[in-house]
């Protein structure tokens, strides 16, 4: 029977773990991604699940234990956060260029320094380039959704790619928040049995892993890797429409908010956007033209259906939560790409916000909403980078 | 070059870098490598197979043989020069090289 | 009508306050209203002043910011009371639950509140009788029903929290922790 609780979002994300039930788990503790893999490790105690669990000496054996077990034929979860993913970076590239469909839940934390263990996305967007799949998550539920689906797009036969399913530290991970979670054995109906491309254990077809691969072949296997992800994208729709055929959940590469006439829009990731959709409420209820765009699917990026759900739009706020030292924020980056070919296409500018878990309150969201509007109205943008709520401007 | 390590298009790729079949080294030529040839004396030798133990890539070549008593016996055929390196190993080992009267295998350069 | 009820929570690291929190919306949850309930996270340290955020609604949560102006201040250490953080947002409609030997009269005074309604709780004491130390929650869980009936009623507080407590604590403590929640319902006094 399906259920609604309250519970955590990394409690919530250790549920999904259980029903899931991987043949593997290797894993290292580290906030906030702890409570993950500790309830995680409790389920296995208690027998509630078939899987191996490795504990393992840091988070680059977590990865390089993923990837062995990946090659060996099974399916395969872990979970991290920040230093952690910076620890496993090596691995990542080598479970994504192996096409190994390993599941990482990664709790977004700031990377130090300074020491913090809050949210915001330098861990994930510093990965973007790794070749993983990455899904947001704005809730417990949707990031329980998203964990629950992960297997069947990273696992297809013309993806192969592992995938990261991305939440907010303490905001989403430490908070009891209500939720629907879905019957064991229709979750297990759901994933079904994980069938690899070759296994190392098969002794009857023996394989070799990891070969040299010079100028002669690197590319073609770089090539072939970026049509993987490519592919994730029709994977990652109809797995996800099937999710809402069985469990009556919708979600898409993105989450269009009010934006069919939307004059004035607001693109963020992650849990911000709960607070952006009341503010977008609350402004409609006043008339005005507001909507919000919340990426689900960053990598792969999807330029044009974002172009095409633009249309309408004047100006565009993007929210990056993750610095790029030099450059512009990694979201506002791709969206202004996604635009250029827009005709008419609408003002685009860049706010950074909340990094190391700086909060952004309601009235802080009316603002950005207000200075649009100045912006529409003057018919320029003035600045085109600027932080929020950072003190001394 | 057999003609199936033709180098592929990326369509053509098997998934991940994997190299789905064993066994496969035995078709890849390292005879190229070679700038010293072994030249085996088949009269001098005492098939006694210490060449074909320190051989590194399998290149000495055995048959079915019988010993003077009758006795059935492994005894060498030939020297693979599709996979032989000339590393030298053979001859250095040999025990009747080493004992100094006849020579059983040598290395001479190779000449075009 | 405001679209949430809000709940903020006083206390010190070590004290049970966090899961006071979390044990609250876990018990509101059972009545079929939609929760959240999360701390404000810091360095961890036992002692330290730290607060802890309970939202409760009849449609889906979708903020997650620290609770500005609360309908409900939880003071669980008393010796809290006096410091401005407890003041921050509130209106003349906050409620406030103080952990505190005191009379009611005497801490209204001390916390400088005029209009709000007040309930006091010797917590510590009541937790101190039946576990031998000071882990006030439960009482003020037991407090919370006498003052916010409309959220949680303390006949369905009790039967959600046999449940929530089962899930930790072996059956002795379970039944002590229930009782803790009576105690504090019945001894909470209002002013």
């Amino acid at each position: 029977m399906s259920k609604i609780l309250a519970i955590t979002g990394a409690g919530a994300m250790s549920q999904a773990m259980r029903q899931i039930n991987p043949d593997v788990v290797p894993a290292f503790p580290i906030t906030p991604s702890t409570q993950v893999v500790e309830d995680f490790s409790q389920f296995v105690a208690d027998g509630l699940v078939d899987t191996e669990f490795i504990t393992v000496e840091s988070e680059h054996s977590a990865m390089s234990a993923c990837i062995g077990a990946s090659i060996a034929g099974g399916r395969v979860m872990t979970a991290t956060s920040s230093a952690g993913m910076a620890l496993m970076w090596e691995m990542l590239y080598v479970a994504s260029s192996m096409r190994q469909p390993v599941v990482l839940t990664l709790i977004n934390r700031a990377m130090s320094a300074p020491i913090n263990i809050h949210a915001d996305h330098s861990d994930s967007m510093g990965a973007r380039d790794a070749g993983w799949i990455q899904l947001y998550s704005e809730s417990n539920q949707e990031a329980y959704d998203n964990l629950i689906m992960a297997p069947r797009i990273a696992e297809a036969s013309d993806v192969r790619l592992p995938i990261m399913i991305c939440l907010d530290g303490f905001i989403i991970s430490h908070c009891v928040q209500t939720m629907q979670m879905e019957d064991d054995d229709k979750v297990r109906e759901f994933i079904g049995e994980f069938k690899p491309a070759y296994s190392l254990l098969d002794t009857e077809n023996p394989v070799s892993w990891g070969a040299l691969d010079l100028q002669d072949y690197y590319i073609e296997h770089k090539r072939a890797q970026h049509m993987a992800m490519q592919n994730a994208k029709e994977s990652i729709k109809l797995v996800s429409e099937e999710f809402y055929q069985c469990f009556g959940r919708k979600y898409e590469l993105f989450e269009s908010y009010c934006l069919d006439d939307a004059e004035r829009v607001i693109i963020a990731i992650n849990s911000i956007a709960g607070e952006i959709k009341e503010v977008v409420d609350d402004l409609r209820n006043k008339g005005e033209k507001v909507g919000l765009l919340k990426i689900r699917s960053f990598r792969p990026f999807p330029y044009e259906e974002i172009a095409e759900s633009l249309k309408s739009a004047k100006i565009v706020t993007v929210l990056d939560r993750s610095e790029s030292m030099g450059a512009y924020g990694p979201l506002f980056t791709e969206i202004r790409t996604a635009l250029f070919d827009v005709p008419d296409r609408p003002m685009v500018y860049n706010r950074m916000f909340g990094l190391g878990g700086r909060e952004l309150f309601m009235s802080d969201i009316q603002n950005i909403f207000e200075e649009s509007n100045r912006y529409l109205e003057n018919g320029k943008v003035e600045k085109v980078f600027d932080y929020l709520n950072v003190r001394g401007g | 070059m057999n003609d199936k390590y033709k180098l592929k298009d990326w369509q053509e790729l098997p998934i991940g870098g994997v190299v789905p079949e064993g066994g496969n080294s035995a078709d890849y030529e390292t005879g190229t490598w070679r700038t010293n040839r072994p030249l085996w004396y088949e009269e001098n030798c005492i098939q006694c197979l210490t060449c074909w133990v320190f051989c590194p890539e399998g290149a000495i070549l055995l048959k079915d043989g019988t010993k003077p008593n009758g006795q059935p016996r492994k005894e060498i055929k030939e020297i693979n020069l599709f996979h032989c390196k000339g590393c030298g190993l053979c001859a250095k080992e040999c025990p009747v090289n080493i004992k100094g009267n006849k020579i059983a295998i040598e290395l001479v350069k190779e000449e075009i | 009508m405001r679209k949430f009820f809000e709940v903020r929570w006083h206390g010190r690291g070590g004290q049970g306050t966090v899961t006071g929190a979390k044990s609250l919306s876990e018990a509101v949850q059972g009545t079929g209203k939609y929760v959240a309930a999360f701390p404000e996270y810091g360095p961890e340290r036992r002692g330290a002043p730290l607060r802890a955020f309970n939202r409760f609604a009849d449609e889906m949560i979708r903020i997650h910011t620290p609770v500005q102006n609360p309908d409900v201040v939880i003071v669980v250490d008393p010796t809290l009371i006096g410091s401005p953080d407890l003041l921050e947002g509130i209106t003349p409609d906050t409620i406030f639950i103080v952990n505190t030997e005191k009379s009611a009269e005497n801490t209204k005074q001390s916390l400088s509140i005029n209009s709000q309604k007040l309930y006091t709780v010797p917590a510590n004491k009541i937790s101190f009788q039946l576990f031998n130390k000071e882990i006030p929650n439960s009482a003020l869980m037991g407090t919370f029903a006498k003052a916010c009936g409309n959220i949680i009623s303390i006949d369905k507080l009790l039967e959600e929290s046999e449940q929530i407590f089962a899930k930790n604590l072996g059956s002795e403590l379970v039944d002590r922790n229930l009782e803790a929640i009576k105690k504090g319902y019945e001894s909470g006094e209002e002013i």
